[in-house]
């Protein structure tokens, strides 16, 4: 069996599968309504929490494949994807809002990720930085201006623990995780999520472009409780923002790619 | 108002830009891309010059060699209103691809020094202002230079990249750089990583360029000790920021008419 009919352990896939695009949220259950914006979008498999759809954009085959939520499984994703041909990662999802100015709904485009998390040490040394693609950020930053979506870029919290983010007082080193959590919020992290380092730093090694566009609700933000705030916030927390963004963001780097090429 | 500390600079007697070499006897090279350069400030390894560039004051100051004198200079800059920073210096090129001559442009550092966890948790990125990066990148096109943008390798100690063999931990100098250069580092340095940490606690933009003097792994090809070209690009770039400001502040006064 060569490499091009060979399949991927764990995304089931072989070499023209997906394009050389593909977007990367963390749910399965979201690949569908991202895939919706393609031009005729194909369910490709699904393999434990990696689910594939293809289709094309400007003419150019895009894929979306979910990564399932964590570092470790982002890893495999990625991996297996570089290794039939993908080139180009945009992370998408929900996050939490960490600078005291952002608002529910506006949206993060991330151009770095703190390494606090498990798997990216199995590959470079703690010191070297996760950082995504230049272009790839200011593509995702022309396309929230260009779309009126309020955004803010900069570093995410890419984190191994949900609860120890969210509920970090009850866990055993409590006092750690409060004193790294204003540090992170005083050195302007914009958002907290779980996948991004991985993606930057192996997009890093292999020599391939990455990014983010994340969903914010804000952690400062007084939480909704009459009936036209809960409204307000659903307006607000609408996942197809991000999506938006990356879409209009994508279509930049491909007409980029055309023109370089 | 009493002079700061080290750099011997007060309220007024900096602009906004601000462009950081290393060594202070370059200092008054650069000023002389400024107009009406003067001589502000010196002591220690910290020489100071103010002028302008489209009328906008532009000041230019060393920072030594180093993490840790390169912090003192950005706190006690940033503390008499400098906001926006560019580092322009020399350093050794990482790629087998990298030629002496050709300049680095620097998108994040590798935190390999001790200084930056005096401020935040290793786990966080050295990360430069995009702005700033695409100010550099579009005036190295416009120049002409050839150019690579990436990470820099940012450490402490100078013997340690350039003579690994004969320090104690050898094997685990040459072990990280080994990782380093597969993670496509593209030139060590020795101050980025701290500017840009900075840059990021305080809100500041901090962007960095330096001369690729000689490829680490390639010294056949050997040395290049013009900065000319990593001058005039921080100058241009300067005058690219400024104009982007004038931009965003007209469009602010525009939305507010609107």
């Amino acid at each position: 069996m060569t490499r091009e009919t060979e399949l991927q352990h764990h995304i089931q896939m072989k070499v023209g599968d997906v394009g050389r695009y593909v977007l990367l949220p963390g749910d399965p259950g979201r690949c569908e309504k991202i895939a919706a914006y393609f031009d005729d979008p194909k369910h490709i498999i699904q393999n434990r929490e990696y689910n594939t759809y293809t289709g094309t954009l400007l003419g150019e085959k895009v894929s979306v494949v979910s990564t399932g939520i964590g570092c470790p499984s982002t890893a495999i994703a990625v991996e297996e994807l570089i290794a039939i041909g993908a080139d180009t990662f945009i992370r998408i999802g929900t996050s939490g809002g960490i600078q005291p100015e952002i608002r529910t709904g506006d949206v993060a485009v991330v151009n770095s990720a703190i390494r606090d998390e498990g798997t990216t040490l199995h590959y470079m040394p703690i010191e070297f930085p996760a950082i995504a693609d230049l272009d790839v950020v200011l593509a995702m930053r022309e396309g929230a201006k260009k779309l009126g979506i309020p955004y803010h870029v900069g570093p995410t919290q890419s984190k191994d623990s949900f609860f120890g983010e969210i509920e970090p007082d009850r866990m055993p080193v409590d006092s750690r995780l409060n004193q790294r959590w204003k540090a992170w919020t005083a050195g302007g992290t914009i958002c907290s999520e779980m996948e991004a380092s991985t993606i930057f730093v192996l997009s890093s090694i292999h020599r391939k472009r990455a990014g983010g566009v994340m969903l914010m609700a804000s952690i400062s933000e007084k939480p909704p409780e009459t009936p036209e705030e809960f409204a307000d916030f659903k307006s607000r927390f609408d996942i197809s923002r991000p999506i938006q963004v990356a879409i209009e963001g994508l279509k930049t780097l491909i007409q980029q790619d055309i023109q370089n090429c | 108002m009493v002079k700061s500390h080290h750099l011997a600079i007060e309220p007024g007697d900096i602009g906004r830009f601000v462009i950081l070499p290393g060594d202070p006897g370059r200092c008054k090279v650069i000023a002389s891309h400024f107009n009406n350069p003067e001589k502000v400030a010196e002591n220690r390894e910290y020489v100071t010059y103010t002028g302008s560039i489209l009328n906008e004051p532009v000041s230019v100051s060393s920072t030594g060699i180093g993490n840790p004198s390169a912090a003192i200079a950005i706190e006690e800059l940033r503390a008499v209103g400098a906001d926006t920073f560019i580092r322009v210096g020399t350093s050794g090129g990482m790629q087998p691809h990298q030629i002496p001559g050709d300049l680095a442009i620097i998108t994040g550092s590798i935190r390999d020094e001790g200084i930056s966890k005096h401020y935040l948790p290793i786990e966080f990125p050295a990360v430069a202002n995009s702005d700033v990066v695409i100010a550099l990148r579009e005036a190295a096109e416009k120049l002409g230079y050839n150019t690579h943008l990436g990470i820099s390798h940012s450490k402490d100690s100078y013997f340690g990249q350039m003579a690994p063999e004969r320090m104690p931990v050898v094997n685990f100098l040459k072990e990280r750089w080994k990782a380093w250069v597969q993670g496509g580092a593209i030139c060590a340095e020795m101050e980025s990583a701290i500017l840009l940490t900075l840059g990021a606690i305080y809100r500041l933009r901090v962007g960095s360029i330096t001369l690729i003097a000689i490829n680490q792994d390639k010294p056949e090809l050997g040395v290049s000790t013009d900065t000319a070209p990593v001058i005039k690009t921080a100058i241009e770039a300067i005058k690219l920021l400024i104009q982007l400001d004038h931009n965003n502040e007209k469009e602010r006064i525009n939305d507010k008419r609107n």
